[in-house]
């Protein structure tokens, strides 16, 4: 008998797992600690959190909007504050409370305006400050008064509401992948800088339609002895589409940059200034293109627009761990250097020419409009201090 | 492989479960926390604190063991401890995330077990054993554990290993640090050896160095040989991590003897491996990060590695711990809410927490600070650890030292690198603490009373005492061949050989690898090793000798593991003794020994030629009396009763010409290696004392004078320069036995040599 299999650590998908089975509070904390010690990174988080959210608005007690809203903003606040360096989680229990039990104005949500209370949710949410509450425990009663629809009814509507968003989620990348023949024309010479499973989609969708080149930029060169070539993947469905690949080393990119014609990656958060949040060496890339008048596309999907504007930590980056450049084996460059290994960047947004979402591309100057679209003015002070 | 045939609905009906009910048990991976040491080395931390939770970075570090379990997916967990063990189970009760009531802790199962009359951690296992709470494979690890490491594929490697073999039972993460001085190396204080099989894993041999043994060198099995391909790694750091089958129990509970999973369980059960058939494997980690705070060293550079983001994701802005706020702020530093660093202040690469109050013009790098301290104006930390409320005031110094909760430092006052100050000292101002050695201050004795101010030390207003570490440092200084324990060098903070007067050319540290070399059949010194001992140096050797290739003979020097060693000390021992116990417990326990180690006849003479021609040249040297060569030779050999017999029949070991050609061999060669060590002054006086022994041993009836001069006609004996110029100096002698036999032969035509020699007895 071949040895069990059965892989032990937690993941996203034994997380997935776990939820039917176990309590809301433990779901959470489980996550909570995924995320802290990031078992669950990335593009996975924002469909990790709105599963949660559905759990949190299915098995919590509440007897009113009021109380609902605060369940999810607390677990929203507590999840967000368990990663600050994954902004998109923030942006996930934000559009909840405006959106589910509201009619959304927004283009991507047709939701069903059954319930004609956004008005008086709206109300609440400004008469009741959830972090002025001194709500801690599941049983504290809040203003109980206002009841003027069935719990029921707002409950099915809100989970409708963060099923669409999941869909959103998931199907941002397809939806981001149809825009591709527009934006890729036949012989372009396009530079994908560490290219995300977004790109990657977006990459392939082109490749059915065009005769293009794809560079593949990427920070480290592969390892010696590494016999897998980085994206060797990606390179084989490129190549099979008959799209010709070339890898490149990010030191070799400047030479490369004239012979471009636009340098494409995905975003892992987008700012309300456009500012965006990548993988690290993005921005030489970005800033290179901007030299040489080079269009930079990033690709995001909407969900990952955070209605805040980027703190001084955000452009610091954050700090990974220093063995991806010197080896913890090496005795005297431990000693000697301090090594602070930046895993993510800020791109400032004079460097972004188009926002490519689910919605189709956008400039800087139209993203007003999608914030608009997808936030209250409410929510963007929505603080991550709530709870605990 | 499976059968299911026709058979009843009955069987049908049971079959599917059973087997489900058991993966289901294999799916549940269990984990036993060793949560005490049953060492002192962070004492006087340790008196009133248990070791695991000592705050890291801020963080007990107890709280990362667990994160680390949690993080592999454990879902059992067995803690034992020992001492402080109310303070444990109470800190995990406490917690919302680990304690057994929450709702919300990663484990399904956690227990503590409780063992009134444990003195090791081998008590721990044997106890574990009788339980019978383990049901598949686990993962041992130790309450000190910080690690990122992912077990998976080590799991999934080990799985498959035993499936293969039922006795491959054990499976240990080691992290590899290097050939270079690395500080997680030399904070070890112990440098464990490991011979392994590079293709598969296979942990061979486990032998443990350190830079105050006698002898830097470490002998390996010959079964080790037989393998076709071995390296030498001691440029790992054992973190502890062992991933286990049952098996593992029952064999601690067969040997009742052993105490340290290593140095005991590990060594012995390789040793038997012909006995037992037990296979241990190694998985030897090239990226990821795994150590222990085992001592205050490790302590020193975990937190370093933890600040650096080594242990990503355990960094203090990660907040795993329940209630911790870190952020990064700009130069590299950490802190928490409500944490106010005052203008013109600087803190960089440091952690500190919440509530800590810090004023103009202080510095502090690369330190931790715990929550709620003050720190006046001007005060300037470095490198140090300092724990909850903690009062410095205005203008002290602080420098590589670890202060413990609640301390208060008086203005001015200075604290050199390497001291520690443990709970609620108090230090008055302008207070210079000394810098060597540095010092160690508690309340409490090591009884656990509270000491007597010792207001020299720490000022009129101050309060503390010196924690004198019950050690019997003078007993090993008095008797300088002694092994000391390498434990002194693990409790203090900073890493230094300087103050432990370590000579590198005691004994033998390298007469013994002349002696191997010059063996026609012993060619392993190039498996041998030798660890320089300069500062920092403990672990810079690290041999990889892999194209080993196994020798025909290898099957010849069974065992000279530390038989050779352990014989020669002991019987130098037994020679040097004043008493006049008989020689006889000197030759049963050298003959106990030799049955342990199934040593050759070739070690047993060659470690009696080497103790006894050690134990004249000392005799030689002034402190010891100065003597003749002659005189030397003679109370060599005769001052104890007994010790004649011995060589005869353990040391030459038969009638036979060749016997004793072989033990002559050895003696000379013994020489000539003490020769190099500096025993003796020169070639000339070894051939002297050479030819003392020889004569006396003729004259004792021990080598007859055909063996002498075979001896003296054989091509060994004159191989190398060293070894002709001792042997010249026997020259007198040979002549001398030469003309004596040929008087003889002339005078009574080939009489018995028995009576010739009785004559010459009386010369």
């Amino acid at each position: 008998m071949a040895p069990s299999q059965a892989s032990h650590t937690p993941s996203l998908a034994t997380w997935t797992k776990s939820l039917r089975d176990q309590s809301l509070e433990a779901s959470i904390e489980s996550l909570i600690f995924l995320l802290k010690r990031r078992q669950v990174t990335g593009d996975e988080c924002a469909g990790a959190i709105a599963q949660l959210l559905r759990q949190v608005v299915a098995k919590s007690k509440w007897h009113d909007v009021d109380q609902l809203l605060y369940r999810v903003q607390t677990a929203g606040a507590r999840l967000a504050r368990a990663a600050p360096h994954e902004p998109v989680i923030g942006n996930i229990p934000r559009p909840e409370p405006a959106s589910s039990p509201t009619t959304s104005p927004s283009p991507a949500r047709t939701l069903t305006s059954g319930l004609q209370v956004s008005k008086s949710m709206f109300n609440l949410l400004s008469v009741a400050d959830p972090s002025e509450s001194p709500v801690t425990g599941a049983s504290t009663p809040i203003s109980q008064a206002q009841q003027p629809f069935s719990v029921h009814a707002l409950r099915s509507e809100v989970m409708d509401g963060i099923e669409e968003i999941l869909d959103e989620i998931n199907q941002a990348d397809d939806q981001i992948a149809s825009f591709a023949e527009i934006q890729i024309h036949p012989g372009d010479y396009v530079l994908a800088y560490q290219p995300s499973k977004t790109v990657e989609r977006f990459l392939v969708k082109a490749a059915s339609k065009r005769r293009f080149t794809v560079i593949l930029a990427s920070l480290n060169p592969p390892a010696p002895g590494e016999e897998e070539q980085p994206y060797a993947a990606l390179r084989k469905k490129l190549n099979a589409a008959g799209v010709s690949t070339i890898n490149l080393a990010s030191n070799g990119l400047m030479a490369y940059i004239p012979r471009v014609n636009k340098v494409i990656f995905g975003a892992k958060a987008v700012y309300q200034n456009g500012g965006l949040l990548v993988d690290s060496g993005a921005c030489i890339a970005a800033q290179a293109a901007h030299e040489y008048l080079k269009p930079v596309i990033a690709l995001c999907g909407v969900y990952k627009f955070c209605p805040e504007d980027p703190s001084d930590e955000v452009s610091r980056g954050e700090l990974g761990n220093p063995s991806s450049y010197v080896s913890y084996a090496d005795g005297p460059e431990l000693d000697s250097f301090e090594v602070e290994n930046t895993t993510t960047d800020y791109i400032p947004p004079d460097l972004v020419d188009v926002y490519l979402t689910n919605l189709g591309p956008q400039t800087r100057h139209h993203l007003g409009g999608i914030y608009a679209d997808h936030y209250k003015i409410e929510d963007i002070g929505f603080s991550l201090q709530v709870g605990e | 492989m499976s059968k299911q045939g026709g058979k009843g609905g009955a069987a049908k009906g049971r079959k599917p479960q059973k087997p489900g009910a058991d993966e289901k048990r294999e799916d549940v991976l269990q984990a036993v926390v060793i949560a005490d040491s049953f060492q002192d080395r962070f004492k006087p931390f340790t008196l009133n604190t248990p070791r695991c939770l000592l705050p890291l970075v801020n963080v007990p570090v107890l709280e990362y063991t667990l994160e680390f379990l949690a993080s592999n997916g454990v879902q059992e967990v067995f803690i034992y401890c020992g001492a402080h063990s109310e303070s444990i189970e109470q800190f995990i009760h406490d917690s919302p995330r680990w304690s057994p009531n929450s709702s919300v802790s990663p484990f399904q199962l956690l227990e503590f077990i409780r063992v009134n009359d444990a003195n090791s951690i081998g008590d721990f296992l044997r106890d574990l054993d009788k339980r019978g709470y383990i049901a598949g494979d686990f993962i041992l690890v130790h309450g000190d554990l910080v690690s990122n490491i992912n077990l998976e594929a080590a799991l999934a490697k080990h799985r498959a290993r035993r499936e293969a073999n039922r006795d491959n039972c054990m499976t240990m993460i080691l992290r590899s640090v290097g050939d270079q001085p690395h500080r997680a190396a030399n904070a070890r204080g112990i440098t464990p050896v490991f011979v392994v099989d590079p293709t598969t894993g296979r942990c061979l041999q486990y032998e443990e160095a350190h830079p105050l043994q006698k002898e830097h060198k470490i002998d390996l099995d010959p079964v080790v040989f037989t393998h076709g391909e071995f390296e030498v790694r001691c440029d790992l750091v054992d973190c502890g991590i062992d991933i286990c089958t049952p098996e593992v129990l029952a064999l601690w509970s067969e040997s009742f003897d052993y105490e340290l999973p290593r140095k005991n369980f590990l060594h012995g059960v390789l040793k038997d491996w012909e006995l037992n058939g037990k296979m241990i494997y190694t998985e030897i980690l090239e990226d990821g990060y795994a150590a222990r705070a085992s001592n205050l060293q490790m302590y020193d550079c975990i937190s370093r590695d933890i600040l650096e983001r080594w242990t990503l994701p355990f960094v203090p802005d990660s907040n795993l711990k329940h209630g911790q706020s870190y952020r990064r702020i700009k130069d590299g530093s950490y802190v928490e809410d409500h944490v106010v660093i005052a203008r013109g202040s600087k803190v960089t690469r440091s952690a500190v927490g919440r509530g800590t109050d810090i004023h103009a013009g202080s510095s502090i790098s690369k330190s931790v600070i715990g929550r709620g301290c003050k720190i006046g104006k001007n005060v300037r930390i470095e490198n140090s650890y300092i724990w909850d409320h903690v009062v410095i005031h205005d203008g002290a110094t602080i420098v590589h030292s670890v202060l413990a909760s609640n301390v208060v430092i008086g203005a001015g006052a200075r604290v050199p690198e390497g001291s520690l100050i443990s709970f609620g000292v108090r230090l008055d101002q302008g207070v210079q603490l000394p810098e060597h050695p540095p010092a160690r201050l508690s309340l409490l004795t090591a009884d656990g009373e509270r000491a007597k101010p010792d207001t020299k030390l720490v000022g009129e207003k101050g309060d503390g005492a010196t924690y004198e570490v019950p050690l019997s440092e003078d007993e090993s200084s008095s008797d300088e061949d002694a092994d000391r324990d390498p434990a002194i060098l693990q409790t203090s903070l900073v890493y230094s050989l300087a103050d432990l007067n370590i000579s590198t050319s005691s004994i033998s540290t390298l007469a013994s690898s002349a002696f191997y070399d010059s063996d026609e059949d012993t060619s392993f010194t190039g498996g041998s090793l030798h660890a320089d001992s300069g500062p920092g140096a403990g672990a810079q050797s690290r041999s990889r000798l892999s194209s080993f290739a196994s020798e025909d003979g290898a099957a010849r020097f069974r065992s000279e593991s530390s038989f050779h060693g352990d014989a020669v000390t002991g019987l130098i021992d037994a020679l040097r003794a004043d008493n006049a116990e008989p020689f006889d417990s000197a030759k049963l326990e050298f003959m106990g020994l030799r049955l342990a180690n199934n040593a050759s006849d070739a070690a047993m003479r060659r470690a009696i030629a080497v103790a006894f021609v050690r134990r004249a040249a000392e005799l030689l040297r002034p402190e010891h009396g100065g003597l003749e060569p002659t005189k030397a030779a003679e109370r060599a050999f005769t001052a104890k009763k007994g010790a004649v017999k011995f060589v005869k029949e353990v040391g030459v070991a038969g009638e036979g010409e060749k016997e004793q050609v072989e033990f002559a061999l050895a003696l000379q060669r013994a020489l000539v290696a003490e020769t190099k060590e500096g025993g003796i002054v020169d070639a000339n006086r070894a051939g002297t004392l050479l030819a003392a022994m020889l004569q006396q041993l003729y004259s004792l009836d021990v080598v007859e004078e055909e063996g002498i001069l075979a001896w003296w006609g054989d091509k060994r004996a004159s191989e190398g320069e060293e070894m002709v110029r001792v042997k010249e100096k026997c020259r007198v002698l040979v002549e001398w036995l030469e003309q004596a036999s040929e008087e003889s032969e002339e005078e009574e035509g080939g009489d018995t040599e028995e009576s010739e020699e009785e004559e010459e007895d009386d010369d």
